[in-house]
């Protein structure tokens, strides 16, 4: 930063003097080593995906932070149902604006998780991980596996149906690790529910957030990206997709009247291989495991000063059957034999040879075919049209127009939003209040862009 | 020297103590571990008539052979808190054995308490007093409701345990290896005027079993003998 000049200085009005004042009490801390780049023109958001994981962290902090106000990390004490989902149904039904915290944290838990995969696989690919050492990527894969179970200790808190079911997966899972299963489920799920709720309270409020930020200061690259258009259409996206699918309350979790249920998308994955009914520790633990050890020693085999996905074939099959693998086996999670006259656990089952083939299956086509097509774009080597320079696409004039446009539609929205709020159409609000974040996303856009216009 | 440090750096951090049992505890927080009165959950839909009534085992009318009721242990000393506890970690299932079993005996050995968390998937089984017409050759089967014996069954996934001594021998609890293949149980007693007592349990997977875990089948000559008259383990 450039030092200011007497004049600069003496020109400072009564706010600019207090912004700097402040401003330079920050010279020394953390916030002041990392650079801050607002972009002055558009970049594409994959390269900084991880930045947008962290804004959505944020985003989960503050309603999640709201949340801890009305809910009860209980079992009894509020009659035959549990506090903690009666709290969550007040939550939902009563307490003002409760629903909007609630859909928001829920869609943004699944939007981060999303962003988490779809960051790394980016990384991946593009080979820009090679640019930063290895310890950047295994903190970045510690980071999603604690992404993952601060997402299931999340829904694990709800006490409904499917909370049950990943309770009862995850310690039996705990329970069937060799040797020191009983103190492992002990150590992580206590000694009864009423141990269960406060213990996953406390990991999932505080001590895994903590663990991320502390990870996630090793993990920051120097310099962030904030491009204000696309987190602001990343946030309202988040706001509109939990508009259009508005986070269920299900039945109160009851072990004694089973239902049969299916776990978040992201952990169907493991239910498929459970149910498998081969051994627990096995399904449910060793072959997750082999994912994230692939994922975790890519950085110290793929040593190649490539970087491009094409001129790393190998890697870009490997990452491609990896995907397809996560498809396949996530899909069959979603698997329930249709037939209503089998037994419970006969429609829970897995035909494993079913499964087990569709998997060496599309391992060995995904992989051989990546590699093929790899092979043939190397063979054809193709000239590229250099591309032409695009000049201005909207002239100052339309743009000021577009402008005056989007500022009506926010009006409009902001009317609207009102209005459902008066009515009580809540998905409706939500969903205004989502496009008016990306309307101001493409505000800001477009005001960046008429900063490159000639006059 | 620096070695030196290093080494007092792990002394003074790491005492030989096993701190780890700060987190894997068993001891929950519902309540206290002492000997206490058999008292039915003061709730009518699973303990019908005889709900919130202390047990004797003299007494053939309120708790005749083959049936069950629904207990909570440790209690809170509230009748209406541990009837409406959804904590099934703290409910046991009390049984008074069919009469082939010992059921009409005047003494402890008369009933079992068995957990009401299954060791498969921790849904909640229950006594199922009910004989099979056409039991296979074992004499169980797993099918619900169909046994030469009565039998502790789940409703989820079809785990059957054995009446009296709760080893796992159908469904998917049995195959899961020992000591996950038997359901935790209590220690009961009775006093001279007949009332049913719960002996202060040892949680461990010798004695009376870690609920949602399981018991050492193995270390059971037959199945834990309900403690006689004023009995302990």
């Amino acid at each position: 930063m450039a030092q200011p000049t007497k004049q600069e200085k003496e020109r400072r009005n009564l706010v600019s003097k207090l912004y700097h004042w402040f401003v330079d009490g920050l010279e020394r801390t953390v916030f002041m080593g990392v650079q801050y780049t607002f972009p002055k023109r558009f970049v594409s958001p994959l390269g900084y995906l991880g930045v947008l994981t962290g804004i959505t962290f944020l985003v989960l902090g503050i309603t999640g932070g709201l949340l801890m106000i009305y809910y009860q990390p209980t079992l009894s004490g509020c009659g035959s149902i549990t506090c903690a989902f009666a709290s969550i149904q007040r939550i939902n039904d009563q307490v003002p604006y409760g629903w909007l915290l609630r859909n928001i944290h829920y869609t943004a838990s699944n939007a981060m998780v999303l962003l988490a995969v779809l960051h790394m696989y980016y990384q991946y690919f593009s080979g820009r991980f090679k640019i930063k050492n290895e310890v950047l990527w295994v903190t970045g894969i510690i980071l999603g596996i604690i992404t993952g179970v601060e997402a299931y200790s999340g829904y694990d808190l709800i006490f409904n149906q499917r909370a049950g079911l990943a309770i009862e997966i995850g310690s039996s899972l705990a329970n069937a690790s060799p040797l020191i299963g009983n103190t492992l489920r002990l150590a992580t799920f206590g000694a009864g529910f009423t141990d269960f709720i406060l213990r996953l309270y406390s990991a999932h409020v505080f001590i895994l957030p903590m663990i991320m930020l502390i990870l996630v200061f090793i993990h920051f690259p120097r310099y962030l990206v904030f491009d204000l258009p696309i987190v602001s259409t990343v946030v309202g996206g988040i706001f509109i997709v939990a508009s259009i699918f508005p986070v269920q309350l299900s039945i109160p979790y009851s072990p004694s009247n089973p239902t049969l249920t299916i776990p978040e998308w992201y952990l169907t994955g493991i239910y498929a291989l459970l149910r498998t009914e081969y051994d627990k520790f096995v399904m449910g633990g060793l072959m997750p495991a082999l994912l994230f050890l692939m994922a975790l020693v890519v950085p110290f085999i793929d040593t190649s000063k490539k970087l491009s996905w094409k001129e790393r074939p190998f890697f870009t099959a490997l990452g491609i059957t990896s995907i397809a693998q996560i498809l396949v086996t996530t899909a069959w999670g979603f698997y329930i034999n249709p037939d209503t006259s089998l037994p419970t656990l006969a429609r829970l089952l897995v035909p494993p040879e079913l499964y087990f083939g569709s998997m060496i299956l599309i391992t060995v086509l995904s992989f051989a075919l990546t590699y093929a097509f790899m092979r043939y774009l190397k063979s054809r080597e193709r000239v590229r049209k250099a591309a032409a320079p695009l000049g201005p696409i909207l002239t100052r004039r339309w743009v000021l127009v577009i402008f005056v446009l989007l500022i009506a539609a926010q009006v409009a929205l902001n009317g609207l939003a009102f209005m459902a709020v008066q009515q009580g159409l809540r998905n409706m609000s939500l969903f205004d209040v989502g496009a008016i974040l990306i309307s101001f996303g493409v505000l800001v856009h477009l005001y960046r862009y008429s900063q490159s216009l000639p006059f | 020297m620096k070695a030196l440090v290093t080494i007092g750096a792990f002394l003074s951090i790491i005492p030989f103590v096993p701190w780890g049992e700060f987190l894997s505890s068993s001891v929950t927080t519902a309540g206290k571990y002492t000997r206490q009165k058999v008292v039915l959950d003061a709730n009518p839909k699973a303990n019908g008539n005889a709900a919130g009534r202390t047990v004797n085992v003299n007494d053939l009318v309120n708790f005749p052979p083959n049936s069950h009721w629904l207990i909570t242990y440790p209690s809170s000393g509230d009748l209406t808190v541990d009837a409406q506890n959804p904590d099934t970690f703290v409910k046991f299932d009390l049984i008074r054995l069919p009469v082939e079993l010992g059921g009409g005996n005047k003494d402890a050995t008369a009933f079992v308490a068995f957990s009401k968390v299954c060791v498969h998937l921790w849904c909640s089984p229950s006594y199922n007093p009910e004989q099979c017409s056409n039991p296979n050759e074992n004499g169980y089967q797993s099918g619900p409701g169909c046994t030469k014996h009565e039998q502790y069954e789940c409703p989820c996934h079809g785990s059957i345990y054995r009446i009296p001594d709760g080893l796992s021998i159908a469904g998917p609890a049995s195959l899961q290896p020992p000591p996950t293949n038997a359901i935790p149980m209590l220690t009961l007693s009775s006093d001279k005027d007949g009332t049913l007592y719960i002996e202060p349990p040892i949680w461990d997977v010798d004695h009376n079993g870690v609920i949602g875990y399981g018991r050492n089948y193995l270390s059971y000559k037959d199945y834990i003998v309900p403690a006689a008259t004023g009995g302990v383990t």
